[in-house]
């Protein structure tokens, strides 16, 4: 056999050893890596609206029963009616609210999946029963660059979104939005409630998070026109 | 037990820990050395990730050496290499997801971690397979010891915790202590990394 052939016959054979190992370790795997996901994104509404500390060591089984207890996932359509998951529509929206044993609703929680600086950004927007006060957010998936953008995930920055509010004070919707620089340094008072603290270095991550928020809470603005009417009768899941 | 000692895989791993440490005497391996330090656990895990694929990818390669054609060779490592960090990092997310979401990027940047590649090259293309075998393992225990020695200051001095258990008692921090928070950063891994590498020479050339 010719050298190059030789090379090109072992190439070829490598590839096709390489690629069945790579293959039966997927897809055997599979099963379990996708529950850990499941798991991390119920870890993550948890924490989102507050019922599991940050770095508290917590089993997957307790994550998974106290998702059961006190978390329900909906749709929601484009005029903001709740419908149970089993109803098809077209232009349904994902929610999860927090209800208590009365079924009453105490916060719902919107899944952000939006564009980021280096790809998309997946994160849940927590908020109050008001559909104005936001309770919690965390992000738990992204391709920012560490230290930079990538601070988006840490706690100093989400901490911030609690308590901030996505209504002005004359109850318009304008979203909440990442400064560029300190909010006390660059925001006026009046709209300081709807501001976080930016990143320094990543201001593209910040605007496109601003952008991504804005969008995805204006599609939920029916349901939270909803909660802000209500005013303290809670609204409840069938 | 002498006996043991003049075996040439006693010889390897010692020399490995020693005096061809990977880090601290080749100098190898630092990126990771920097960034998964901060605390005890990811370092063992990685270090475990690490020396899995030095070891098997030096056995695979010793087993193939007489085949491989000359001319594609590193292409060859590289495959081989990036075939078991790829299958490291699925056991890593199917089995221990939290760490391996701290570890992120740095386990598959195992493969570019010039520990593997080395030894790829320069011991197993030479050498028969169980020798090899045992030259990647040594060389993963004397990365994975300086890793995890520098973890563990790191997480001592900077967060006063040893494998997420807190260590230093809460009456230091109440008569003053504080945390050097500068540990957690990597000019702290730097600095760690430095001594430590000094600490070595000074050992050795005693000798």
């Amino acid at each position: 056999m010719s050298s190059h052939l030789k090379s090109v016959t072992f190439a070829a054979a490598l590839c096709v050893v390489c690629s069945v190992l790579l293959t039966a370790a997927s897809t055997g795997l599979k099963t379990y890596q996708q529950r850990n996901i499941l798991v991390d994104r119920q870890k993550n509404i948890l924490i989102a609206l507050g019922l599991i500390k940050e770095g508290q060591d917590i089993q997957e089984g307790e994550i998974q029963s106290l998702y059961k207890r006190h978390v329900q996932s909906l749709w929601v359509d484009r005029d903001g009616r709740i419908e149970p998951a089993d109803a098809p529509l077209e232009n349904r929206l994902p929610l999860y609210v927090q209800v208590d044993q009365q079924g009453r609703i105490q916060a719902y929680v919107v899944p952000i999946n939006t564009r980021g600086l280096w790809g998309a950004i997946h994160g849940y927007l927590a908020l109050e029963n008001d559909g104005a006060t936001i309770r919690g957010f965390t992000v738990y998936k992204h391709s920012e660059t560490p230290g930079l953008g990538g601070e988006i995930e840490s706690r100093w920055f989400r901490k911030n979104f609690e308590h901030k509010r996505i209504v002005d004070a004359d109850g318009d919707f304008v979203s909440i939005r990442v400064a560029k620089g300190s909010v006390k340094d660059v925001v006026p008072q009046a709209q300081r409630p709807n501001y976080v603290d930016g990143i320094s270095g990543a201001t593209m991550t910040g605007r496109f998070l601003s952008a991504g928020l804005k969008e995805i809470l204006h599609d939920y603005e029916p349901l939270a026109i909803e909660f802000r009417q209500k005013q303290g009768r809670y609204l409840r899941v069938q | 037990m002498v006996k043991l000692l003049k075996t040439n895989s006693y010889k390897a791993i010692s020399e490995a820990l020693w005096q061809s440490n990977p880090i601290s005497k080749q100098i190898l391996g630092i990126c990771s050395a920097l960034a998964v330090t901060v605390q005890l656990k990811t370092a063992l895990v990685m270090s475990l990730a690490l020396t899995f694929v030095v070891a098997c990818s030096n056995l695979v390669i010793a087993l193939l050496r007489r085949h491989i054609p000359r001319n594609i060779r590193i292409i060859v490592e590289v495959a081989v290499i990036a075939t078991l960090v790829i299958i490291a990092d699925e056991f890593l997310k199917a089995f221990m997801y939290d760490i391996s979401k701290q570890l992120s990027v740095f386990v598959g940047l195992i493969i570019t971690n010039c520990i593997v590649m080395g030894r790829a090259e320069t011991f197993a293309m030479g050498n028969p397979a169980t020798r090899s075998f045992v030259d990647g393992l040594a060389n993963g225990i004397g990365y994975g010891s300086i890793l995890c020695g520098v973890a563990f200051f790191r997480e001592l001095l900077g967060a006063g915790k040893l494998f997420g258990f807190q260590v230093v008692p809460q009456s230091f921090y109440d008569a003053g202590y504080q945390n050097m928070g500068l540990m957690l950063l990597a000019p702290g891994a730097f600095i760690m990394i430095g001594l430590f590498v000094w600490l070595e020479y000074t050992l050795l050339k005693d000798k």
